[in-house]
Order: structure tokens, then sequence, then C-alpha cells
């Protein structure tokens, strides 16, 4: 019978399904058991800021200590006493990404006494292209306990601490006390300027996207700050971050190791010249440029003559978004200009006639996306290209053609997470009956990454 | 009354970071009056508005202040960078 061939098959499918899993948690326990092993030698994950002990100044270099660093030690900048301040000074690592991790590689390399690294996420298949002290095995782990393992194979008279924890106005000065030189990367900048301005310490920073890179020395020898520079946070909807706009991994690599460059001139004691400029990296035309910079502001409301900020705020409050540089969700639509993957899965099912447009730009499309959608970039119905606007109407023509104008043509709109698909929709709403032929126009929520999630398993995510 | 030619100049502008965006361009020339203050030739660059109090306007690699209205003598084939900070890690 019908029924039970169907149910044989439900039995069968469930009896495959629990033998993967049972693998699956085999597999785990043997990982478990590994790191259990090794987790005796690997310092403790902290998920909180704890008083350290002062690093000791060494007297002098062991037989060791000359042959590992003989080739920096040859150098006259550098020498014997520049190592030995290395030995004694305490570097914080905020974020152990694409720029923290070839800082943290090349700082730990060069006999550096301290390494602070501090990140709240968790290692992903798509941060290897970049962060290139966590490997494929380390997917899951928090990355500041991969990147300590990584820079205690490299260099195992580096004290590492791990910090598995989001920097905040709650710990941040205790934890920057601890360290004289600091270097960042996350959104969570003003923060980090304000602490290390009230804590009087230098703040190398850098930045990498797409395919450029900046870097900048903050609060160092009369130079400015990050606030003396950009007073005003920008609008939140005008800041793009790795994820929406992709970096090309070698990119923060370099500027990693610029960053760790200066780092090292600073606490050799040799000094950084990058005080007071702004370098910029082109890395389509392989250039760098040097800006000379204004001198700290006196009006500065942090680091001027009469501070008004003079212990750390609310920055999520102050920036107007969250501090982490995840994902923002927006919400602009009502409830009826929205429907699900599942609503939308169901009209694909039932065939009803309609438009889906994918409003992502050329370059995410051609990655991956549905095959009956039409693409048209937010940008171009933000600036109303003529080619593009000819093309809606054409299609939103045919569909009325094929529906027989019995009510509005029906318009989809999907973007990768569902936030430009929203702006969309409301440009769309603006243009109905006007620019082009009266429509009904939704948007998908969560947009591809949420088909992805729960309606096809098979499509990439990225 | 001075001749055009001795009023205007030809400064190339280069776009970093979120004002290439913006702008829909990387590098531009521009024709500008000489001298001008610094809050006017920000006012020439279009679609940057938003930016404002968030980048680092240079002549010729030299920081300038849009709203110290510093005035400003241009050469032709000055570069004038426009860089807001990066958002990237
Ligand atoms: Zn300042």
């Amino acid at each position: 019978m019908e029924v039970t061939s169907a149910m044989a098959d439900e039995v069968d499918y469930l009896k495959t399904q629990l033998g993967e899993k049972e693998k699956e948690i085999a597999a785990l326990k043997t990982k478990l058991a590994a790191f259990e092993k090794n987790s005796t030698s690997v310092p403790q994950l902290l998920d909180r800021v704890t008083p350290l002990t002062p690093l000791k100044a060494k007297a002098a270099l062991s037989n060791e200590d000359i042959m590992r660093y003989s080739r920096q030690l040859l150098l006259p900048e550098l020498g014997v006493q520049g190592q030995l301040n290395l030995f004694k000074t305490s570097v914080l690592i905020v974020g152990c990404g694409g720029l923290g991790c070839p800082l943290a590689q090349y700082l730990a390399a060069a006999g550096i006494g301290r390494l602070g690294l501090l990140d709240y996420d968790e290692v992903e298949l798509s941060n290897l292209h970049r962060q290139v002290l966590h490997g494929e095995e380390n997917q899951g782990q928090t990355k500041a306990r991969s990147a300590a393992n990584a820079v205690r194979r490299l260099n195992s008279t580096v004290e590492c601490v791990p910090y598995h924890l989001q920097l905040s106005p709650e710990n941040a000065l205790q934890l920057i006390q601890q360290y004289p030189v600091h270097s960042n990367n996350v959104p969570t900048r003003y923060l980090v300027n304000d602490a290390c301005v009230l804590s009087g310490k230098p703040l190398v920073s850098a930045s990498a996207l797409r395919m450029e890179g900046q870097l900048t020395l903050y609060n160092y020898d009369g130079g400015p700050c990050y606030r003396c520079l950009y007073p005003v946070p920008p609008p939140p909807e005008t800041v793009t971050n790795c994820s929406d706009g992709g970096v090309l991994g070698v990119v923060p690599g370099i500027m990693g190791c610029l960053q760790a460059l200066e780092v090292l001139k600073i606490a050799s004691g040799h000094g950084s010249s990058c005080g007071q400029q702004l370098v910029t990296f082109d890395a389509q035309s392989a250039r760098f440029r040097s800006i000379r910079l204004r001198p700290k502001q006196l009006g500065c409301v942090v680091c001027g003559e009469e501070p008004c900020v003079t212990q750390l705020i609310d920055y999520e409050a102050f920036c107007g978004s969250a501090a982490t540089d995840k994902c923002r969700r927006l919400n602009l639509l009502s409830k009826e200009q929205r429907i699900t993957v599942q609503d939308y899965k169901s009209i694909v099912d039932n065939a009803e006639p309609h438009l889906l447009l994918d409003v992502r730009p050329l370059v995410e499309v051609d990655i991956c996306n549905l095959p009956s959608s039409l693409n048209i970039p937010l940008s171009s119905l933000e600036e109303k290209k003529s080619e593009h606007m000819q093309l809606l109407q054409e299609r939103i023509g045919q569909l009325k053609q094929q529906i027989d104008g019995v009510c509005w043509p029906p318009v989809y709109v999907i973007c990768k997470m569902g936030n430009d698909s929203q702006k969309a929709v409301r440009i769309l709403g603006k243009m109905s009956g006007t620019e082009v032929d009266n429509i009904k126009v939704k948007d998908i929520c969560g947009g591809l990454m949420a088909w992805a999630q729960w309606i096809d398993p098979k499509f990439p995510q990225y | 009354m001075c001749d055009i030619p001795s009023c205007l100049t030809n400064v190339c502008v280069l776009y970093f970071a979120k004002s290439a965006e913006l702008s829909g361009v990387r590098e531009e020339l521009l024709q500008v009056d000489t001298p001008i203050n610094s809050q006017d030739l920000w006012t020439r660059l279009l679609g940057l508005r938003v930016l404002q109090g968030h980048v680092v306007l240079a002549v010729r690699h030299q920081y300038v202040a849009i709203d110290d209205q510093e005035a400003l003598t241009l050469r032709d084939g000055d570069e004038v960078a426009v860089v807001p900070p990066l958002s990237g890690g």
C-alpha cells in the first residue's frame, strides 16, 4: 500500500539521519578529548578582566634569545636594548580578525612580552581567507582561544591572555590600563579612543575594506585623537562592513603588518614616525599616501584643554548603532508590506504569476541567485537609471497581460539579508502608478540567507 | 577684475573609502577658484554632505579643516584627497 511504503521510507530516512548524528557526536567527543588533553598547557580563556602581574624586565638576553632574535638584533634601530624593551611590553589587540591575526603573528614572532587577545566571535569558514592565524579545524572555536594557540605554537615565550568578551565602557579602562600599547580594528573606535586618552596610552589603529587600507596613530606625541579628526560619528546607514562590502584578505594582512611595525617601533623605544599622519593604501594601484594631520585640538571633547568626556559613556547611544560590526536589521515596512520566505515558497509552488526582483549588486548576483529573478541593483533604483526603469516597466507590463489586469501585478523584492530589499520596496512604492504601472510590492523578510536557512539548504550562503 | 585663467585652476580630487562610493568615481579633475576657502572647496565636491564631521580633507597631502574656512591657494595639478575613515576590520 502507498501509505506503508511512505512510512517505510520515512523510517529509513530517520535511521540514516540518526546514524549520521551518532557519527557527528563521536567525532565531537574525540575532538573534545583532544582539546582537554592539551588544555593544561594552554592559557585560560578569560570572560572578564582580571588583574595581571606586571611583566618583569629581563637584565640580559639568554643564548636562546640571541639565536632566535639574531636577525633583528643586528639592526642598529632595534639592538639589544630594543629587544629587552619588547620583552617587557604588553600589547592589547582588540579583535583577532583580518588585521589582528598578522599583527599578533608578527608581534609574537618579534618577542613581545605579553599579548592580550580580545575577541567575542567564533571562527567561521568565511573568516579563513583573511584571518590567517585560524585554521579549518578551529571553526566554531572562540577566536581569542584559536589565536592564542597559534601564537603559542609560534613563540611559546610570549605570554598570551585570551579574552572572550566584548569591550564595553565597564571593562575598557581596566583592560586598557594593563596594556601600554593598543591596536584596534572594530567600530568601537570611539570607546577605544576615549579609553586610551583617559589612560594616556597611544593607539595604533588600522582598518581595511574592499581594496583599501588606512593606518593612523592616535594620542601619540602631541598628535590628534580619533575625536580630534572625527568629532561626529557617521550616520549608521553610511557604514559598510566587511560582510557587506567584502575585502581581499591580503589587504588587512598588509595593514596588520604595518600596525605591527609601528607597535614594534614604539615598544622597542625607537619611536614611531607615523604620529600625526594618516597613511592610506590603495591596493588597486599599489600606492601608499601619507597625509599630514593637524595636531591635537585644544577644543577636543576628550583630549582637549577642557574635556567634557572624563569617563566612558554609552557609545552605542552616541553612535546610534550597535557597537559590534554584526549585521543590523532594519525595520522600515509595515507587516502588510512583507512576506516570509515560507510564504514566497508557496507562491512559487502554486505557480502564482509574480515578478521577483533581486536588488543586490551584480557581483553578488554572480555568486548565487534564484533562477527566475530580475536583477536591478538598489543603487539603480535610487538613481532611477533609465535602462533599468525601462526593463522594469517592460516586465511589469508582461506580468500585467499574464494576470489579465484583475489586480495590481505583485512584485516581490529580495536581497541578501532583507535590509536593502526594504529600502527598495519603499522606493518602488513611490514609483508605483507614476514612473511605472501600479504594482503591489512586498519585501521577502530575511532575504536569500533566510531562503538558504529555511527553504533550500543547498542554496549557497556567503 | 581678473581674467578667467588666472582665477581658475584644475585640481585632481581623489576619493577614498565611502566618498568613492558616494561620488561614484575614484578621482576626477575639478576646476575651482583660487584662492578658495576650505568650506567652499568642500561644497564643490558633490554628494558628500553626509560625511561632514567624519572625513579628512587634504590638499597637497596636508590636512585642511573644513569648518575653519581656511583660505587655500591652489595650483594646477594639486591633489585634493577626501578620506573618510574605513569601517572594516
Ligand atoms: Zn582629541
